[in-house]
């Protein structure tokens, strides 16, 4: 991945949890209703809802 | 554990260590494991103190341990994190000696790049490494030795589970020289870290995931995980229920058989045994919920409801998140409130704390338990139970729905939560939990209930006009000695009983403020029940066994344990009708589901929100649902022919 847009409360707390640059994301699942959204980042899961996923740059998405 | 220390030494040197880690990193385990005692392992809120703290020596220094709340980063983002960081930057409680950074093996990466922000505060730090058998079963083994050597700062591996590790780690802590870390040494640790060995099979944790959070399977084995639990609660109870029951009865007895008849025996037996003894029946329905409740947590299912709930959630204007202190609530309102901080947006968080008291807790049960078994068959009372518990959760959903479109529109706090790996659930910690929640109760019922139940039976004995017991006098003297009179006498006694309750304070308080509950069928009795409940909850059952024992002493004559339900189902009134039917008893607790009766409740949103505003306004919105539900209920019911 490239890195988090903006530098909000929202950007620290992507960041923080190891959405930096060059980490390596995995989308696992989708909740029910479409939303939020599983993804695995450095070995662990997180969830993120489709609007705080859209902040997280990235490239060689499959 | 402290009892191998010697207590001869005295200790020289008194260390405050802060534990410092994400949420979930397993310091709560940590920190029992570290003082080997029973600390209550959540946020609640004490005096001064939002943070549980043990003390324990160790070689001659005293170890101030600090449980702080969860923190990601150095950055807040919600009031919990706020308090943790005030902490810890000794903003509130002066400079701390140690840190004690919890570290998870599972998500190392994330973890150096905190630690190496800890580092920058300049306070000397231990590292405890928790959940290395988690990590490796994920794919991600740790090389500790490595790490420890890159990070050049002592480091122990602790389990939380078996609590290996933790005498070493209290070594560390009482040994290292008060020295703060080179904030550079950190440097080069990231990298080491990074490179863990990925394994490409899926996990087990992965699998679960396939199938708990299925889109279809997920939401339904939901439903059915929550309506386990109610049936659970209901069915594994009731033999603990019996016992209780029994030697509540055989106390009764006791005491009538030593202590001669008057108002010394009816004080006993009928304020104090039964009093505390109506109370104490519920213990083991409420050690039962908060065991679940804890069982689902440390599994790491609850994450998963948050993931499965947020947008349903979001669309009622709460969070996935506000699941969390929703079904703490479940419990104890208190606790639920408090852990409402959590949320990190302002209007998601009143939201949570103005509708968490609608869930019904623990004190609600019984009066639930009471009513069911007295009205209802038991292939109905599982159902009507969760049915209860439902008319609670959709009528916080409506009001949640309610202010966040109109005083509390807008903003909204982040999701960005941690799914755990499943893990088997701390019977340790479950037995903690419980027994919190139990003690804490068995403390109310011990003080406030048992005050109060004395209160209500001496308004409830007193006045006792002469006129009466010369009455009855007379009315005995006719009446054929030996046995043949026997039951005559006993429908005397009871007459007489029932007559000076119809005189008494309480029946003249219950008969002024009666006329507000007509409407919803509620008899004087119950009306004092619920006037009396008002300060909480846990009143009613015991002011209800005085109110209907009293009356009765027939019921309670040929059978000694005879349950509240038979007395409340035999209550008559004056015109010799009963006076509580199904229809009644429904809308008692559909009252009860919805009304605001816990000063404890209304101090805590007071506090957390900082204003009287807030809980001015929750006990008002709860109050008036509450009395328009038990009427609608009751006119209802009538016009469609149920009740008498």
């Amino acid at each position: 991945m490239l890195g988090v847009d903006g530098d909000d409360a929202l950007a620290h707390r992507l960041v923080a949890c190891g959405f930096w640059a060059g980490a390596v994301v995995e989308r696992l699942q989708r909740a029910p209703f479409g939303d939020p959204l599983l993804f695995r980042v450095h070995g662990f899961r997180l969830a993120l809802r489709g609007d705080e996923a859209a902040r997280v740059r990235v490239v060689g998405a499959t | 554990m402290t009892a191998a220390q010697p207590a001869d030494a005295p200790p020289q040197t008194r260390r405050t260590v802060l534990l410092v880690g994400r949420p979930n990193a397993g310091k709560t385990s940590l920190l029992m494991h570290l003082t080997g005692s029973l600390q209550r392992p959540v946020n609640f809120p004490g005096s001064s103190v939002e943070c549980v703290e043990s003390d324990v020596t160790e070689g001659g220094t005293a170890l101030c341990i600090v449980d702080l709340p969860g923190l990601v980063s150095l950055q807040p983002n919600s009031r919990d994190e706020e308090l943790a960081l005030a902490v810890l930057q000794g903003r509130t409680r002066g400079r701390p000696d140690l840190l004690c950074a919890v570290l998870d093996a599972g998500k190392l990466a994330v973890e150096l790049a905190f630690l190496r922000q800890l580092r920058t505060l300049g306070v000397p730090i231990v590292v405890a490494l928790t959940k290395v058998d988690v990590a490796t079963a994920e794919g991600y083994p740790v090389d500790v030795a490595r790490l420890q050597q890159a990070l050049g700062l002592p480091l122990v591996v602790v389990d939380g589970r078996t609590g290996a590790g933790a005498a070493e780690l209290r070594r560390a802590l009482a040994a290292l020289p008060l020295v703060a870390p080179a904030p550079e040494a950190a440097a080069g640790a990231a990298p080491v870290a990074a490179t863990p060995t990925r394994s490409i099979a899926r996990s087990t944790t992965d699998r679960l995931d396939r199938v708990l959070l299925h889109p279809l399977l997920g939401p339904a084995l939901l439903v059915a995980v929550v309506i386990g639990m109610f049936q659970l609660v209901f069915a594994v109870a009731d033999p603990f229920i019996g016992w209780i029951e029994v030697v509540q009865g055989w106390v009764g007895d006791g005491v009538a058989a030593i202590v001669p008849a008057g108002a010394v025996q009816s004080f006993l037996v009928d304020g104090v045994v039964n009093g505390v003894g109506s109370s104490l029946v519920f213990v083991p329905q409420i050690a039962l919920l908060i065991a679940f409740v804890t069982i689902v947590e440390s599994t790491g299912y609850m994450a998963r409801a948050v993931f499965l709930l947020d947008r349903p959630l979001r669309k009622v204007g709460l969070s996935g998140k506000s699941f969390v202190p929703m079904t703490a609530s479940f419990a104890c309102a208190i606790p639920g409130i408090v852990a409402a901080r959590i949320l990190g947006d302002e209007r998601d968080r009143l939201a949570t704390i103005t509708t968490a008291p609608l869930m019904s807790c623990s004190a609600r049960l019984p009066v639930y338990v009471v009513l069911l078994a007295a009205f209802f068959p038991p292939h109905q009372a599982g159902l009507l139970l969760f049915l209860l518990y439902a008319l609670g959760i959709v009528t916080a959903v409506a009001v949640a729905l309610v202010l966040r479109r109109s005083v509390l529109r807008g903003g909204g706090s982040l999701l960005v939560m941690e799914l755990p790996a499943y893990q088997r659930p701390r019977l340790r910690l479950v037995l903690v939990h419980t027994w919190f929640a139990v003690k804490a109760f068995l403390r109310t019922a011990g003080t406030v209930i048992l005050v109060a139940t004395i209160v209500v039976w001496a308004l409830g004995y007193f006045p006792r006009p002469a006129a009466i017991a010369a009455e009855f006098d007379t009315a005995r003297a006719a009446v054929v000695a030996g046995a043949e009179g026997d039951e005559e006498r006993a429908r005397l006694d009871a007459a007489e009983a029932a007559a000076y309750l119809e005189q008494s304070w309480l029946a003249n308080i219950g008969r002024a403020v009666q006329p507000v509950f007509a409407p919803a069928g509620f008899d004087w009795r119950m009306t004092v029940g619920v006037l009396a409940a008002f300060p909480a909850r846990e009143l009613v059952v015991p002011t209800l066994g005085t109110l209907y024992s009293l009356g009765e002493v027939e019921a309670s004559a040929d059978e000694p344990d005879a349950r509240l339900s038979t007395a409340l189902r035999a209550a008559k009134g004056p015109d010799g009708r009963p006076t509580l039917d199904s229809l009644t008893a429904l809308a008692v607790m559909v009252f009860f589901a919805l009304c605001s009766q816990c000063a404890g409740t209304l101090a805590a949103i007071r506090r957390e929100t900082n204003s009287w505003r807030w809980p001015v306004f929750t006990f008002s919105y709860m109050t008036a649902l509450a009395w328009l539900a038990a009427v609608a209920i009751f006119q209802i019911g009538r016009w469609l022919g149920y009740g008498a």
